[in-house]
């Protein structure tokens, strides 16, 4: 890896630099049948210049819904009902509308989507696609455009002139992640979005496109958000990490402390239901029960506690709000924080793995 | 992110195929249609027992409470022979179209399970079949044959309109060949007759029977075409025979009194067209366990 | 007791103007899983992990080599005969949604199989029930799980379902073909503890293809980890040894590629950065891996290494003419230990 080393520092400066995205108190409902269902509650979340946020959770966990809520494109029947989402120089994109709105996302927030490797037009090359960019957000001088493009596609270890001769199926998984890349920030985008970048790649392949991200990330001073559902990725390249769980935030903070002390029972038991390559694997330990979906999920109190081994009468009654617990670091629990020693905290829940009783 | 529904209590079969068909109000007319038109053709000749009256006296009678649609150029009663007439037309359609759908479904079914020479050999089958010029066919073997009997002319035609399902059953058979619980079924040594009838059919079902239904309504214009041109004698009282001599012996183009019968026949026909249309949307969830308990 | 002899299978495919292809899916895998032992294949996609589960299920077939299962090989028998023999080795699917036929309950993905099984072991109806029950219970569901089509269950159930349906003919191997790698994050460990279970409780061997290490090692505890490269098993042995000591540049790669859980784990000191992407059309007389191999030098390109012992240690086995151990994998952090 070129760098391996975090800028852990930029969790320390965190305080002092403007945030460039500024997620507050952010609801998103879908509505249905069964009536309004919350994806996301109560989010806050602030994406900092120079620094990658990493946002961990479970299919369900609303994770994807907060990120498509930073271009206010939440799917139908989903609907953004509180809160904002400030960017720098564009202001609350939840109350952009219309051609307005349709600027900023690519603009100022570039987004790589899920499965972006399926994301480009298989009937045109990716040159082609990269002026309808350009032109749909009236880019004067498309020449540059394409010379940009084609930094940014040498710098990514493509070869630009084959790539934007090329179309969707002559290029490999990782490629057209890259590409996915590259259309995302090359009109100048400050914030860069990914959601899911590596999923479906190999491990040889998520290794290149995650080196890139953080590449790109530092020559050009984003601030950036990797959504995901694999710990390690995040770990591999997140300075700050927020794990969601059931639409909320349940813990963030400072990615290497909060893997070593991980504050939330859920964080604890995911990075304990981790196999990992060192250390002995008989000490891993599945979590109990499974992951709620909008449905399932609890009306009230903690959205955690049928999975959680430290569930206290309280959190039947009451949802526990995010809040700081140490300078940098939050939490939404209403247990103690454990103590420093991870070893000590990783519990050992052993009840029937799956039971189908989660359901109604 | 997906957004799971939650899945309805489980309910009697027999309860969920009736949601399923009550669901949107379009289905129950569609559904009524069908067996409105189902009874007619079961019923129908019961309500007029022996041959169609003929009265001289009433010849292009304008509809009356005594003739509803009017009559025609004999004096018969339209409404008599519209429903009379049923019984030919959709009898020969079901007829059609189920022969065509089973025999283009085991074509299909064998040729993508079998795949090699077995999946060349049908396929080179059914192309010839897709290369059968239809009506010209018909017209040919009207020579032969005298269509009298519904059944027969069904057969008849569903011999010739079998291609299109064989080649459709076919794509789906080779695509779920390659996932995965067809390869466990191969796997476990499940018996052929067990994957095809247990795993892959009922994954084909809807497409068959959207196939059926619409080929009926293709049967059906065939063969009133057949009538309406003249081609194959007249054998019995059809809507394909009340259209040829609406417009060849009565003259509707020239005269406005013979319009109601011309007009009752294609009615019923576009009706029927209508309500299998409607009809048709609630099949997907009737066999997709996953859509039929959404609600 | 399964043992591959030499497995090779090579694809041609014929394009309209780009002449005849070969694709050499495997080349001479061989290798020996006893009897509640597990091995374990790790490549990246496109390496051919997923043909071998494929001919080692009877899929596909093989060209070349011996399959054979106690002593009998397959490859001489006649289709009706092997049939039985490949039963005995079964498939966990990688993808639980699309491995349970949608349009069937539980109890009868369940009922099938062993319907099927009764008319050799002749059991009751109630008995078939009965092992049903017996089966959901031993992946950890419960009996109500079986009146659910696949869609009301979550991946991991449905995963579990899918192990128990292998179950029912009683097999002495599983296949495993990335089998968690569709599954929720908080449920994986669960799939691979039930599979860990299995072979310690009833002595079921184990095959697993996978590209993520970690849960190789995880399921391949105390059995033997190959690395397959373009259809070339190019170092194999001991899982914990090639993890901790691999000698051949591609292992070396991969294990690389591990993401290192930062704050937990430190990152190996010889670590390697990630490759260039893998050019499946490249052909070379020499080693495969040479064309990307940051360590290459020109003799690698002429003559291609077989794969040979460590002189220290008979079970570890290299195809490199430069092998040389580095320390890439992470370790565990000073903080944490």
């Amino acid at each position: 890896m070129t760098d391996p080393t975090p800028h852990h520092d930029g969790a320390a400066t965190a305080g002092a630099r403007p945030a460039e995205v500024e997620i507050r108190d952010l609801t998103v409902v879908y509505r249905t049948e069964h009536g309004d269902l919350p994806a996301v509650s109560h989010a806050s979340l602030d994406l900092r210049a120079g620094e990658i946020t990493g946002l961990v959770g479970e299919s369900g966990s609303g994770k994807s819904t907060l990120a498509l809520s930073l271009l206010n494109a939440v799917p139908a029947p989903g609907r953004i009902t509180t809160g904002s989402v400030e960017v720098a120089g564009v202001g609350d994109v939840t109350r952009l509308t219309g051609r307005r709105l349709r600027r900023t996302r690519g603009s100022a927030l570039g987004y790589v989507f899920q499965a972006s490797q399926n994301s480009l037009n298989p009937l045109k090359t990716v040159g082609k696609q990269l002026l309808d960019l350009g032109r749909s957000h009236e880019v004067e001088d498309l020449r540059g455009l394409v010379r940009r493009a084609g930094d940014l596609c040498e710098r990514m270890g493509l070869d630009a002139d084959r790539v934007l001769d090329s179309y969707q199926h002559e290029l490999s998984g990782g490629m057209r992640q890259r590409i996915g890349i590259v259309l995302a920030l090359v009109l100048n985008a400050e914030v860069l979005v990914l959601d899911e970048p590596t999923t479906a790649l190999d491990m040889i392949s998520q290794a290149a496109v995650l080196d890139i991200v953080r590449s790109v990330h530092r020559e050009n001073g984003l601030a950036t958000l990797v959504v995901t559902h694999d710990m390690g990725v995040v770990s591999e390249i997140a300075d700050r990490l927020a794990v969601m769980y059931g639409g909320r935030i349940v813990e963030h903070g400072p990615a290497g402390e909060l893997l070593r002390r991980p504050s939330h029972p859920y964080t604890r038991a995911l990075i304990g239901a981790t196999a990992r390559i060192v250390g002995d694997p008989g000490l891993a330990r599945a979590l109990p029960g499974q992951p709620p979906d909008l449905t399932t999920l609890a009306r009230r109190g903690c959205v955690f506690r049928d999975r959680c081994p430290l569930a206290m009468p309280v959190c039947e009654e009451s949802d526990p709000a995010l809040s700081e617990w140490t300078p940098g670091r939050f939490r939404a629990c209403h247990a103690e924080p454990a103590p420093a020693d991870r070893a000590a905290a990783v519990p050992a829940p052993r009840t029937q793995d799956d039971p189908i009783g989660g359901r109604p | 992110m997906t957004v799971t529904f939650p899945s309805a209590p489980a309910l009697p079969r027999r309860s969920r195929t009736l949601r399923v068909l009550t669901r949107r109000p379009g289905r129950v007319v569609g559904l009524g249609i069908i067996v409105l038109f189902a009874l007619m053709a079961a019923f129908g000749p019961l309500l007029y027992p022996g041959t169609i009256a003929v009265d001289p006296e009433a010849v292009y009678a304008p509809p009356s409470a005594e003739h509803w649609l009017g009559t025609d150029f004999a004096g018969s009663d339209v409404l008599q022979e519209v429903v009379v007439g049923a019984r030919y037309v959709l009898l020969t359609a079901a007829v059609a179209a189920l022969a065509a759908a089973a025999v283009g479904t085991l074509v299909g079914l064998v040729a993508g399970f079998r795949r090699g020479l077995a999946d060349s050999g049908l396929m080179r089958l059914t192309d010839f079949v897709l290369t059968l010029p239809g009506l010209p066919l018909l017209i040919v073997l009207s020579t032969l044959w005298s269509f009298h009997s519904a059944f027969q002319m069904g057969l008849v035609l569903g011999a010739t309109g079998w291609g299109g399902v064989a080649r459709a059953v076919r794509a789906q058979t080779l695509s779920l060949r390659e996932r995965g619980f067809l390869e466990a079924a191969r796997g476990l040594g499940l018996s052929q007759r067990h994957i095809l009838l247990r795993e892959l059919l009922p994954n084909i079902a809807p497409y068959v029977a959207m196939n059926l239904l619409l080929s009926v309504i293709g049967f059906i214009g065939a063969e009133v075409a057949l009538f309406f041109l003249g081609v194959v004698p007249f054998s019995s009282e059809n809507w394909g025979v009340m259209l040829n001599q609406a417009v060849f012996s009565g003259g509707v183009m020239s005269s406005p009194e013979a319009l109601t019968y011309l007009l009752a026949p294609l009615a019923c026909i576009l009706l029927i067209t209508l309500g299998i249309v409607l009809f048709m949307d609630a099949v997907d969830e009737l066999f997709n366990p996953r859509l039929r308990e959404r609600s | 007791m399964i043992e591959a002899r030499n497995i090779t299978r090579t694809y041609t495919g014929r394009g309209a103007f780009t002449g005849t292809r070969t694709v050499h899916a495997l080349r001479g895998v061989d290798f020996t899983l006893p009897r509640g032992g597990a091995v374990s294949f790790i490549g990246e996609s496109g390496c051919g992990k997923t043909t071998l589960g494929k001919v080692l299920t009877g899929l596909e077939t093989f060209d070349e080599g011996e399959l054979l299962v106690d002593g009998t090989d397959l490859a001489k028998l006649s289709a009706r005969r092997r049939a039985p023999y490949f039963r005995r080795i079964q498939m966990i699917h990688q993808d639980p949604y699309s491995a349970l036929n949608p349009t069937r309950d539980v109890g009868q993905i369940l009922g099938d199989p062993l319907r099927m099984r009764a008319r050799e072991t002749g059991a009751t109806r109630a008995q078939q029930r009965e092992r049903a029950a017996e089966l959901l219970e031993l992946v950890g569901l419960r009996p109500a799980v079986l009146a659910k089509y696949p869609h009301q269950l979550s991946g991991g159930q449905r995963q579990r379902v899918v192990v128990a349906r292998a179950l029912t003919v009683d097999p002495e191997a599983l296949v495993a073909d990335e089998s968690v790698s569709m599954i929720d994050v908080s449920m994986r460990l669960g799939i691979l503890s039930l599979l860990r279970d299995l072979r310690e409780r009833l002595g079921i061997s184990l095959l697993f293809i996978t590209h993520d290490v970690a849960t190789a090692r995880y399921l391949g505890e105390g059995g033997e980890l190959h690395v397959i490269y373009r259809g070339q098993v190019i170092e194999r042995g001991p899982t914990d040894t090639v993890v901790q000591r691999p000698v051949h540049p591609y292992t070396q790669c991969l294990l690389s590629a591990i993401p290192v859980l930062r704050g937990l784990e430190e990152p190996g000191p010889d670590r390697l950065v990630p490759l260039a992407a893998l050019d499946e059309r490249a052909a070379t007389p020499g080693c495969l891996f040479a064309p990307r191999c940051p360590f290459a030098t020109a003799e690698c390109a002429a003559g291609r290494p077989a794969l040979t012992a460590l002189p220290a240690d008979d079970a570890h086995r290299h195809a490199c003419l430069h092998p040389r151990a580095r320390r890439v994998v992470a370790t565990e952090a000073a903080a944490v230990r």
